[in-house]
């Protein structure tokens, strides 16, 4: 207990870097949701077109009538000025329909609508809109239908409606946020947490300390387990903070399946940045070198990763760099929460292999920290 | 006899080198034992073995009647260790840090707070209680080391150079402490550089040089073992060096030495030995400004056994 009293006593000492690293979190956090849009809507939206119709027959007024349907018909621009028009985007897609173009599609000879584009989406959109037509017509002239039979299902297939309901309500303006928070707890955890632990670490593994409890009559496993139990409750409550805090500033969407993975997600990472800041309190390091080497770790990790830029940003050079980093896969499974549709085997397969990437370097790193704390002891003898 | 530490035969290598060699003695309870010897005689590296915080694979020590072992908890419980180097937290107050050092050895928060009160006013830090190590003197720092090291009440107490870079108003005040430990029952294993503390407080003293105790005893019985019985000290200014050679010749002396102002003459024994000088002195009109005798003093003892000053 008095272990344990202790440690809490030199955090206390040491609040401050830690304080100051969870306000960074709380501002971070508290702009990138600010400054994200909450309404994102979408509009329906159609290309202005120009219909010059040289052919006046059934199966083209057919297509006008549906391209009316489809598109806005823009009857204003004079035939000379099309080119200009199409510059100033007062009309995005302009469609020539030559004389006789039904004959030679009945005959099929591949008769050819000159079009003009802007260029833009909404020209293609047009596009896309006309071809659809010409598809389902020219589907049914190679089944052999006639005239009147192509006319009439073409317009009955084009008029089917499907109605689309979301299987998913993920709200991915929401997780973006939540992403960005816990992209931003990388470099909080890893500063905030190794800062506290290895410094406190630092002072218990003083050589002279450590005679000293050796020399005591309290057991030295019991010791070793009540440092470690120390640890990893603060690391534990540090983590329970972080994650309480993304609940008060997200809210509900915590509480989702995405919301529990973010926290499955962190805590393996808050367990690798124990065993990094166990590792560093055993090194002999200057106690003012602490601050310095911490800073490299975190601020480089969080650049390289993408905590602070997105990835996407990244040149794959960096990236390439960052696979040896742990707070890479952190980082990268934050990104594939915000992405998964279903929770499924398949969607999930990345996310544990990344868990499993991170735990293996939690090992390495305590396999490196016993081998430091092995060869003290040998020293000692 | 109740022996508080028997050391039988302990020998310890580092590779090749013999740190110890063969080493026995025992230490009577209640008894302050000085360890002397010079720097790489092997005191630390006995100290050491004796708290099982190094292995060694030839010889024995008991302590308390029971093999000392790493996992001799029953046995560390009654012991309290001063290392020379200041072992305590800087983040912590100098209660804080007496409590947590105490909190090793002793459960009940009770005891251990008048535990913590009886060591402040040993080593009289009751009134920076609420101080922080980068608070306090090198001295306050050295009391507090010791009061770490003995809050517990051990039995058996390890002093390794408490007072080195100390005040004098501290050294006095850390002997003090030490002289009432032992009043109280402890017995203690102490080392230092400083011969006429040795002299003040050692019951019986151990001289180690190269892994090997080389003389032991109380301070009156290691002082026998020097050849010399007297030193006539003389502060001359401008002394003349032809004069070394004839005072050498004069009867029982052994040695004589001009040295900073200072004519030092040994004698192996002989009485009026002070005054016969005086009027040699006159004799041969030789101006001095102070004169006076001095019996050996253990650091005498040491020169001539070791053949190095303690401090080398």
């Amino acid at each position: 207990m008095i272990v344990f009293k202790t440690y809490l006593k030199i955090i206390n000492k040491r609040k401050w870097p830690i304080i100051l690293y969870t306000v960074l979190l709380i501002v971070f956090g508290s702009i990138t949701i600010s400054t994200s849009d909450d309404n994102i809507n979408f509009v329906a939206s159609k290309p202005d077109v120009l219909i010059v119709n040289n052919d006046d027959s059934a199966l083209t007024r057919s297509l006008v009538n549906y391209l009316e349907e489809n598109t806005n018909i823009i009857d204003t621009v004079k035939l000379d000025n099309v080119d200009d028009a199409l510059f100033y985007r007062e009309v995005n897609y302009v469609i020539y329909i030559p004389s006789d173009f039904e004959t030679a599609f009945m005959n099929d000879d591949n008769p050819s609508i000159t079009v003009k584009g802007s260029g833009d989406y909404y020209a293609s959109f047009g596009e896309i809109i006309l071809n659809r037509y010409l598809t389902v017509a020219n589907t049914y002239l190679r089944l052999g239908y006639d005239k009147e039979d192509i006319i009439s299902n073409t317009e009955s297939v084009l008029s089917n409606k499907v109605d689309v309901s979301l299987i998913n309500e993920t709200d991915t303006t929401t997780l973006a946020k939540v992403t960005y928070y816990y992209n931003f707890t990388n470099y909080s955890i890893l500063a905030g947490l190794i800062y506290a632990i290895s410094i406190v670490m630092f002072s218990f593994n003083k050589k002279m300390i450590c005679y000293r409890t050796e020399i005591s009559s309290l057991n030295k496993t019991k010791y070793n387990s009540y440092l470690l139990l120390s640890n990893g409750a603060f690391a534990l409550l540090l983590w329970f903070f972080y994650v309480l805090l993304s609940f008060i500033m997200l809210g509900s969407v915590m509480f989702s399946i995405s919301g529990l993975l973010y926290m499955i997600n962190s805590f393996f990472f808050v367990f690798f940045a124990l065993t990094l800041a166990l590792l560093l309190g055993k090194l002999k390091l200057d106690k003012n070198a602490v601050g310095g080497i911490i800073n490299v770790i975190a601020l480089g990790s969080s650049f390289l990763c993408g905590a602070f830029v997105p990835a996407a940003y990244l040149p794959d050079m960096v990236l390439k760099i960052a696979h040896v980093l742990p707070s890479y896969y952190f980082i990268n499974n934050n990104e594939l929460i915000k992405d998964i549709v279903t929770f499924d085997f398949g969607s999930l397969l990345p996310f544990v292999i990344n868990i499993l990437i991170m735990i293996g370097f939690s090992v390495i790193v305590i396999l490196l920290t016993n081998g430091i704390g092995k060869k003290n002891v040998n020293t000692n003898e | 006899m109740n022996y508080v530490i028997e050391v039988e035969h302990l020998t310890k290598k580092y590779k090749s080198f013999k740190a110890i060699d063969d080493l026995s003695f025992k230490v009577k309870k209640g008894e302050i034992l000085g360890l002397l010897g010079p720097n790489g005689s092997g005191k630390s590296t006995t100290i050491n073995c004796l708290l099982a915080l190094l292995n060694f694979k030839q010889g024995h020590i008991k302590i308390f009647g029971k093999e000392m072992k790493q996992d001799a908890y029953d046995i560390k419980q009654d012991i309290g260790v001063v290392f020379q180097d200041v072992a305590v937290f800087d983040e912590l107050t100098v209660y804080e840090n007496i409590d947590y050092f105490g909190g090793l050895y002793i459960k009940d928060k009770n005891l251990r707070k008048t535990y913590i009160n009886e060591a402040l006013d040993l080593v009289s830090l009751k009134d920076f209680a609420k101080f922080y190590p980068k608070q306090l003197s090198g001295g306050l720092i050295r009391r507090l080391n010791i009061a770490c090291g003995i809050v517990h009440k051990p039995k058996l107490i390890f002093l390794d150079e408490p007072t080195v870079a100390v005040d004098p108003q501290s050294r006095n005040n850390i002997l003090n402490g030490i002289r009432k430990l032992r009043d109280d029952g402890a017995t203690i294993i102490y080392t230092t550089h400083y011969m006429e503390e040795a002299e003040m407080i050692c019951d019986n003293i151990v001289i180690l040089d190269k892994g090997n105790i080389i003389a032991e005893g109380s301070s009156d019985e290691l002082k026998k073992l020097a050849k010399i019985e007297e030193k006539v000290i003389v502060e001359i200014m401008n002394f003349d060096d032809k004069y070394l050679k004839m005072i050498g010749k004069l009867k029982n002396v052994v040695d004589v030495t001009y040295a900073s102002s200072i004519l030092t003459v040994k004698y192996n024994k002989g009485q009026n030995n002070l005054v016969t000088f005086i009027e040699y002195l006159k004799e041969n009109k030789i101006e001095y400004f102070k004169i006076y005798s001095e019996r050996p003093t253990l650091n005498d003892v040491f020169l001539e056994i070791t053949g190095k000053e303690l401090r080398d």
